[in-house]
């Protein structure tokens, strides 16, 4: 900007034209965008500081803090903590683990015996599924006498588990699917990062003798640092923001135990309409955790840009 | 960042082999494929199970999860399926959806980009700025908001009110890609046309938009899945009194109690079929679509 005014003192009649027009041009999405995200989000700042059924008959009152004060008073709210994080944490680790790893085995640069891209589209088809689907899907197969997985499981001369209504269990029944469809992701992810180190790293190696474990240890892994912080960040948005796939698995069962923020959110909102305040306040919650951590990977990513 | 080609940075440099490969080497290579094999094939079971579910009856699929022989094959879901979930009108719902948001986003995204990317303004660094911020909102956050205001704004319960937010959510994204991908671009590409009088609309349309078409792919593929996969706008938007859209109709074969398999596999394939197809001609695109997805936004 400065330097543009220094190069000419005084805009043209041109340029303020082009201004106009560029304004113009922005006034659709402006109008759109405005309407269903700006305005929703200061709506639900307003709700989250007042006492309001949802009815539009009824005035709002204002009531400051006391919405964010009820939210822990709200039955199986230490539930609704404790399931949130581990959640997000099992998923995130499970996630990037599991996708590093087999990133490794896809990377091209061993090219030779099966097909790595066949491979890559294989691992990324579940990410296409609609989580709604893969939810349903899911518990079918959970499914204590009918499902796949326990009918393996007698098959092989186990016993049966109840993979639905077991506590501590069923919080990690709702994981392993959610992993299942993020992986995809996060595996075409750590594929263009691993493309990305040069191969003259991994021949100077070679070169001074290093062995396969050495050059996965002091050049593989310190190469991957971005894509993995990437992947955690994005990873845990997104085990937050989930809402409809571990509903559909365990419908929060047992008690509280796997119901997350989301789905306490959706509850207070549509369900148990009486309390609009108290799921506003959860929504800010929701939305503040998310904010903080894009903040994170946005600082990150403009660390990123000035060492590359 | 985003805009690189994520699958397309060259992988082609392979070792020129100058390690000596012993049998214990080999054998170990061999190991780990099969390993990676035997995992590949793995996941995919849930997809097995349910493809070869749709064709079978409930009671086979509980008997025989993972087989499906001649005998056990039946067309007799598709039919009940079809029916029940009242699959052409959900499909059509679902489809005018897509293709309606997918027209706005591209439109008015690649619109805004043109601007933002081509002007040298505060004004305009600062909106972009924001845009980038209202991709982080998550949806889940404001739909209590966002539903008590499409009824007071009267379009409640319509395949607009589900088209207009779409779009506005998946509208920053768009904008974002374009912007990126227009920034790249020589700025003598336009300054010769402006010399020769042409309004900015026909630079935007008669220059830029033509060039767009990989950033388009990309938008299209991943705003595409993004809609036609949603499933709680949809929900909490189109009321009972409406047709639902094809993931809800799904939702038509589950109960908490029992679940009609076979039905609800179908059910299953059949949302989620034209995706799949789409993938199988365009992996590419869709890999490239979505990773771009999940390093922004």
């Amino acid at each position: 900007m400065e330097k543009a005014i220094h190069k000419k003192p005084k805009h043209t009649r041109f340029e303020r034209n082009r201004l106009l027009t560029g304004i113009l041009f922005l006034v659709p999405s402006t109008i759109i965008c405005f309407l269903f995200v700006v305005l929703p989000v200061l709506n639900v700042i307003k709700y989250s500081f007042n006492e309001w059924p949802g009815i539009d008959t009824v005035p709002m009152k204002f009531v400051g803090f006391d919405n964010y004060a009820a939210v822990p008073k709200t039955q199986g709210f230490g539930e609704m903590i404790v399931s949130t994080i581990t959640f997000a944490l099992g998923v995130t680790i499970l996630t990037v683990l599991v996708s590093f790893i087999v990133a490794m085995a896809l990377d091209k640069r061993d090219k030779g015996r099966i097909n790595r891209n066949l491979m890559r589209s294989m691992w990324f088809f579940p990410c296409l599924l609609g989580h709604a689907v893969v939810g349903i899907l899911w518990r079918i197969m959970y499914h204590y006498s009918n499902g796949v997985i326990n009918k393996t499981i007698v098959q092989l001369g186990g016993k049966p588990v109840n993979w639905l209504e077991t506590r501590v269990l069923t919080n990690f029944s709702i994981i392993v699917p959610t992993v299942w469809v993020l992986m995809g992701m996060t595996i075409v992810i750590f594929l263009a990062g691993l493309q990305s180190i040069p191969t003259e790293l991994y021949e100077a190696s070679t070169i001074d003798g290093a062995n396969k474990s050495q050059v996965r240890r002091f050049i593989t892994i310190p190469m991957m640092a971005p894509s993995i912080t990437i992947n955690v960040l994005t990873t845990s948005i997104a085990a937050f923001k989930m809402y409809e796939l571990p509903w559909f698995i365990s419908l929060g069962l047992p008690g509280y135990s796997t119901r997350l923020l989301t789905q306490r959110i959706y509850f207070f909102g549509f369900e148990n309409t009486g309390q609009m305040g108290i799921g506003a306040a959860l929504s800010m919650i929701l939305i503040l955790t998310i904010t903080l951590i894009s903040l994170l990977q946005f600082v990150f990513l403009r660390k990123r840009e000035d060492i590359f | 960042m985003a805009k690189n080609n994520l699958n397309q940075i060259p992988g082609a440099t392979t070792h020129k082999s100058n390690r000596i490969g012993g049998v214990s080497e080999l054998a170990s290579k061999i190991f780990g494929e099969f390993i990676l094999v035997v995992f590949s094939l793995l996941i995919w079971i849930p997809i097995y199970y349910f493809v070869i579910g749709a064709f079978k009856e409930r009671g086979d699929i509980v008997k025989y999860p993972l087989l499906l022989t001649p005998e056990l094959f039946t067309l007799d879901n598709f039919g009940a399926a079809i029916d029940k979930m009242n699959f052409f009108a959900a499909l059509k719902n679902t489809g005018t959806i897509t293709i309606v948001t997918l027209v706005i986003v591209v439109a008015f995204g690649s619109l805004a980009g043109f601007a933002l990317s081509r002007i040298d303004h505060k004004a305009f660094r600062i909106y972009f700025a924001v845009i980038i911020a209202l991709m982080v909102v998550p949806f889940i956050g404001v739909i209590i908001a966002l539903i008590k205001q499409t009824v007071s704004m009267k379009i409640y319960n319509s395949l607009w009110a589900n088209i207009l937010i779409q779009a506005a959510w998946n509208l920053p994204f768009s904008i974002f890609l374009y912007t990126g991908f227009m920034r790249a671009l020589p700025k003598e590409l336009e300054e010769a046309a402006y010399v020769d009088g042409c309004s900015m609309f026909r630079v935007y349309f008669n220059i830029f938009l033509p060039l767009l078409a990989p950033v388009t792919a990309t938008c299209l593929i991943r705003t595409g899945i993004g809609v036609w996969n949603d499933f709680l706008l949809s929900l909490t938007v189109l009321n009972d009194s409406y047709t639902p859209t094809l993931m809800v109709a799904v939702q038509s074969f589950f109960g908490e109690r029992t679940s009609e398999y076979g039905l609800a596999f179908t059910g299953i394939l059949l949302a989620s079929i034209p995706i799949m197809i789409l993938f199988i001609f365009l992996q590419k695109y869709f890999i490239k679509g979505i990773a771009a997805g999940a390093v922004k936004g």
